[in-house]
């Protein structure tokens, strides 16, 4: 490499121009748009200049944090409108809810509202105005200046499921009209590396055995309890998916759609194909609340009493179970599963998804609801 | 520069401020737009680079020998992830230069077609305006006053963005 000239010079049409922006083709500024993904960032961009405002509505990638979930029945109260949403889960699974996952209507109030005005942006401080009647965005409205989204994702402030701190619940479901497919991972404890001695976690090991259930499951609350995650996830699930319908209708440009929440409990996504199948077939919903009508399942669950993850974690009641429509899995349970659970859980709890699934089988079907 | 023989593997760039670099020719086809110049038998022994100051393309050179010497991903699935490492700590550290810099590379990098390059200054600057005023990102940017909305129509752009500013 050689050097002719001094290098502090730069050439002197940039030196001279103070607006370098304005030399970026469109085209870069759009790329720099899409990899902001921060809503409200893209929204102060707008009112930046007039060419940021001719740009932004081509933004592909959007990421809404939603800063409070309410409903317009946070004014009534919760436990009169939660129950009659939920109906006979409520009082099916009653005894076993409370304490465990916190009442169900909790579930109702928080996330199963009228879509228009469910979600809200605003800063936490403001929660106490907000119920009586501060303006509220929703993501609709959000969303409203963007036509070209590909990508979306929404956040929600917590998982919408109340279970105690050391109970571990996750689900991840695919939705198009209806439930595609839906993984939940639970343990009635975590326990993290170190907080265990390492001789017990042997022992936890070598009880493993054959991988099937010890009776005490169906005896002790351990498989109703499992039943009652399953239900509380998807109804947490169908109800997200009932909230999305406005926004897939308005933008038909989506091909990839996340809900997601901070907790990292629920995640439920749509694909390309999925968001394509809604927008043709459109939703049917439950009659009993607002949310998705779930058809007829076909479950299948792994558990086992104690599961040692790689990284040394515990988990202590492990239990995974795979939901899919049970007009899909005719004959290819085994293959579907396996790609089902394989990737949908972040480490170390996709170690544990994939050492459940090596145990025995449980099948269980599960009518629409 | 002017002895440089066709059969070694050699590029040489030469600066909007008429000054030149002798690059590997591995180098060079980090840029789409030279490897295509070479592939089609049109580079000469100099490639000259009107539009691009000797600051910018030594900078770009910098990044495009890193890039060359370190291995591709899709050359080898199981590549170390030192070498993996090593190369987000380079492009973080190369990304830590002033806008106007980080604007011309950007500027340069498109004209050369540098793909990995064009993705690492435009996460920069996105990641220096995220959560930023409508001000402060004209200031960061030094967006052109005349470029500016009229006050009214800023009011009305806040008033239809009101969620955006709370």
């Amino acid at each position: 490499m050689t050097s002719s000239s001094s290098s502090s010079t730069s050439s002197p049409d940039l030196l001279s121009s103070v607006d370098h922006f304005d030399h970026l083709p469109d085209s870069i500024v759009l790329l720099i748009f899409n990899k902001l993904f921060d809503v409200k960032t893209l929204g102060r961009c707008y009112v930046v200049s007039k060419r940021f405002q001719t740009l932004i509505p081509q933004a592909e990638n959007v990421v809404v944090r939603v800063d409070c979930v309410i409903s317009d029945d946070d004014v009534t109260p919760n436990s009169i409108s939660g129950e009659s949403r939920v109906g006979t889960f409520a009082s099916l699974f009653n005894f076993v809810v409370t304490g465990i996952v916190k009442p169900i209507q909790a579930l109702g109030s928080h996330i199963l509202g009228n879509p228009s005005r469910l979600s809200s942006l605003r800063s936490a401080n403001e929660s106490e105005a907000a119920v009586v009647g501060v303006t509220h965005h929703s993501p609709t409205q959000v969303l409203r200046n963007f036509n070209e989204i590909k990508f979306l994702k929404i956040e929600l402030p917590s998982g919408e499921l109340g279970i105690e701190s050391d109970v571990l619940l996750k689900w991840r479901a695919e939705f198009g009209s209806t439930l595609s497919s839906c993984v939940i991972l639970g343990a009635s404890s975590v326990e993290k590396r170190g907080e265990s001695e390492s001789s017990s976690s042997t022992e936890y090991v070598s009880e493993d055995g054959d991988g099937s259930i010890p009776d005490s499951f169906y005896t002790d609350g351990g498989l109703k309890l499992r039943v009652v995650w399953t239900i509380s996830s998807l109804i947490a699930a169908s109800a997200r998916h009932y909230l999305l319908q406005p926004i897939i209708e308005e933008h038909k440009t989506l091909d990839k759609l996340v809900l997601s929440d901070l907790d990292g409990q629920g995640l439920l996504s749509m694909n390309k194909e999925q968001l394509e199948e809604l927008r043709v077939k459109p939703l049917s919903a439950s009659s009993a609340s607002k949310r998705t009508l779930v058809p007829a399942l076909n479950m299948r669950l792994w558990y086992a009493p104690c599961l040692v993850l790689p990284d040394g974690s515990v988990l202590k009641g492990a239990t995974l179970v795979a939901i899919r429509p049970s007009s899909d899995v005719e004959g290819k349970e085994e293959v579907v599963d396996g790609n089902l659970v394989a990737s949908v859980f972040d480490e170390p709890y996709g170690s544990a998804a994939r050492m459940l699934v090596k145990r025995r089988t449980y099948s269980l079907e599960m009518n629409s609801f | 520069m002017s002895t440089s023989s066709s059969s070694s593997k050699k590029i040489v760039l030469k600066s909007a401020d008429n000054e030149t670099f002798e690059i590997d020719e591995i180098v060079a086809l980090e840029s789409q737009a030279i490897k295509n110049m070479i592939e089609d038998e049109c580079a000469d022994n100099v490639i000259p680079l009107g539009n691009i100051d000797s600051k910018t393309l030594s900078k770009i050179i910098e990044y495009c020998k890193k890039h060359a010497e370190s291995p591709k991903k899709d050359d080898n699935a199981d590549i170390d992830e030192k070498a993996v490492e090593d190369l987000k700590s380079f492009d973080a550290e190369f990304a830590k230069v002033d806008m106007p810099l980080i604007q011309d590379i950007l500027m340069a990098a498109n004209f050369l077609n540098i793909d990995n390059l064009i993705g690492l200054m435009c996460r920069t600057i996105a990641d220096r305006i995220k959560g930023k005023t409508p001000e402060e990102i004209r200031k960061i940017l030094n967006i052109n006053k005349n470029d500016l909305l009229s006050p009214e129509q800023e009011a009305k752009a806040r008033e239809e963005n009101s969620w955006a500013f709370d």
